[in-house]
């Protein structure tokens, strides 16, 4: 009670109430007092704190009304226009326009260091099919659903794994080259039976651009044979030393092969 | 695991809640517990390396974590979304205001302070909607205000101060910069 009277700079009364308060202490001789004088010295102490932040509040010159001006008319009020409506305010005259908060709005995010939120690019997974009239319709609809949600999943890793399918390739082919070369060890095989697959074109052109990655990173070589024909071995992996890469010839073929040829 | 533990940490934060350990281990870890540490600190550096965002833990004893932008700040839009921003801008002059007056203020001299932009806790706002509860629940869930009780006051009144997250996202400085701009001659007044 009485707290905003208490809370008035120029009042003492504070004071006088916690001087009243020592003096009714003397008389106290039970707990339950004791406990209600306990309580009030809280609520003492807290108007005291409150007393002690006006006062500072005072000396440090913030004035939040000029505060809130300055806002409005960052805001773009129009101070010559007074509001004509039906809601009856009694603040300061002024239209403040309806994007007010949109302008405030492009200043604020800069303050501030905030995580952009997270959306997937593909849509979200749970994509419920909508019901449909008939069975036939619906099962269609569903494995399509399923569909959908296989591909955000899909895409995603097969964005990861770009780079790696093309390096998995490589090396599959590496080990199929070595395996051969483990089982016969002294007899390399031709160029292009390794890589050509009768049934796929595409497939011939795939091969080979996998094997030249093997020669680059020089863990395959091509030589040409008694028929001048080009045959392929794996390099032994002896030591990788500088100088014997270097020592390997390293020159560029060019090959060209059209579908004509390849049948 | 560490990319289903990033992926879960960056749907988890669209709503800006602080994210809590046990979900974590409930939704992503599961079967590995003991792992715990090293998954959550190699999700910590993925999303700073690959995303630039940095996960903080706010509350050592409840062990909830928050997601913020560890990239400086680059001109022009990024934030498209408008309500997100006005909200923002709500927010800015709010937590300008809580500084500006000590760092702590009492519910009736921020509301009276906010009548003065028009904004009212008991009428719906044109933008806002339902400021009070915006203000006093999204804001606080979000952990960007703290409200506590003052005790012992009937009607119970409360004071409003920086949340942790607001403490992270933002700077003293970086507000005491708004305000001067919104004032250019105050800036000088006090440190």
């Amino acid at each position: 009670e009485n707290r905003e009277a208490m809370l008035n700079s120029k009042s003492n009364r504070l004071t006088e109430a916690l001087e009243e308060a020592n003096k009714l202490f003397d008389g106290v001789c039970r707990a339950r007092e004791a406990a209600l004088d306990a309580q009030f010295l809280v609520i003492a102490s807290n108007i005291g704190k409150e007393k002690a932040n006006e006062l500072h509040s005072e000396m440090s010159a913030f004035d939040s009304t000029a505060f809130a001006e300055d806002l409005l008319t960052f805001m773009g009020i129009n101070r010559t226009e007074v509001e004509e409506t039906d809601d009856s305010e009694d603040v300061p005259g002024g239209f403040l326009p309806s994007d007010a908060w949109q302008t405030m709005g492009e200043e604020a995010p800069k303050y501030f260091r905030r995580a952009p939120t997270f959306h997937y690019m593909m849509g979200s997974f749970k994509s419920e099919p909508p019901v449909p009239k008939q069975r036939i319709e619906r099962q269609k609809k569903a494995s399509r659903g399923k569909a959908e949600r296989a591909m955000p999943a899909q895409l995603k890793k097969m964005e990861e794994s770009h780079q790696e399918a093309t390096e998995k390739e490589v090396e599959r082919i590496l080990r199929i080259l070595q395996t051969h070369f483990e089982n016969d060890p002294n007899t390399p095989i031709s160029f292009f039976d390794f890589v050509i697959d009768p049934n796929s074109f595409a497939h011939t052109v795939e091969n080979m651009f996998h094997v030249s990655f093997l020669i680059r990173d020089g863990l395959a070589k091509i030589k040409l044979d008694e028929d001048e024909l080009p045959i392929i071995e794996p390099t032994k992996p002896s030591g990788r030393g500088e100088e014997e890469s270097r020592a390997g010839a390293r020159n560029q073929v060019v090959i060209s092969l059209d579908q004509k040829e390849w049948k | 695991q560490v990319s289903e533990l990033v992926q879960f940490l960056l749907v988890k934060d669209q709503k800006k809640i602080p994210i809590k350990r046990a979900d974590m281990l409930k939704n992503v870890i599961r079967e590995y517990k003991d792992a715990y540490s090293e998954i959550v600190n190699r999700a910590g550096r993925t999303l700073q390396e690959v995303f630039g965002l940095q996960l903080v833990e706010i509350d050592t004893k409840r062990h909830t974590y928050i997601l913020i932008n560890n990239l400086p700040r680059a001109e022009g839009n990024y934030l498209c979304r408008n309500k997100e921003k006005e909200k923002m801008g709500l927010l800015l002059v709010i937590l300008s205001f809580i500084f500006m007056k000590g760092n702590s203020v009492k519910d009736s001299a921020l509301w009276e302070f906010l009548n003065l932009l028009r904004v009212y806790p008991g009428k719906p706002h044109r933008v806002f909607g339902d400021v009070r509860k915006l203000v006093t629940e999204e804001f606080v869930r979000q952990k960007y205000l703290e409200i506590t009780p003052i005790p012992l006051t009937d009607p119970p009144e409360f004071k409003y101060q920086w949340g942790p997250r607001a403490e992270k996202e933002t700077s003293k400085k970086d507000v005491l910069n708004f305000v001067a701009k919104v004032r250019p001659f105050w800036g000088h007044l006090w440190v």
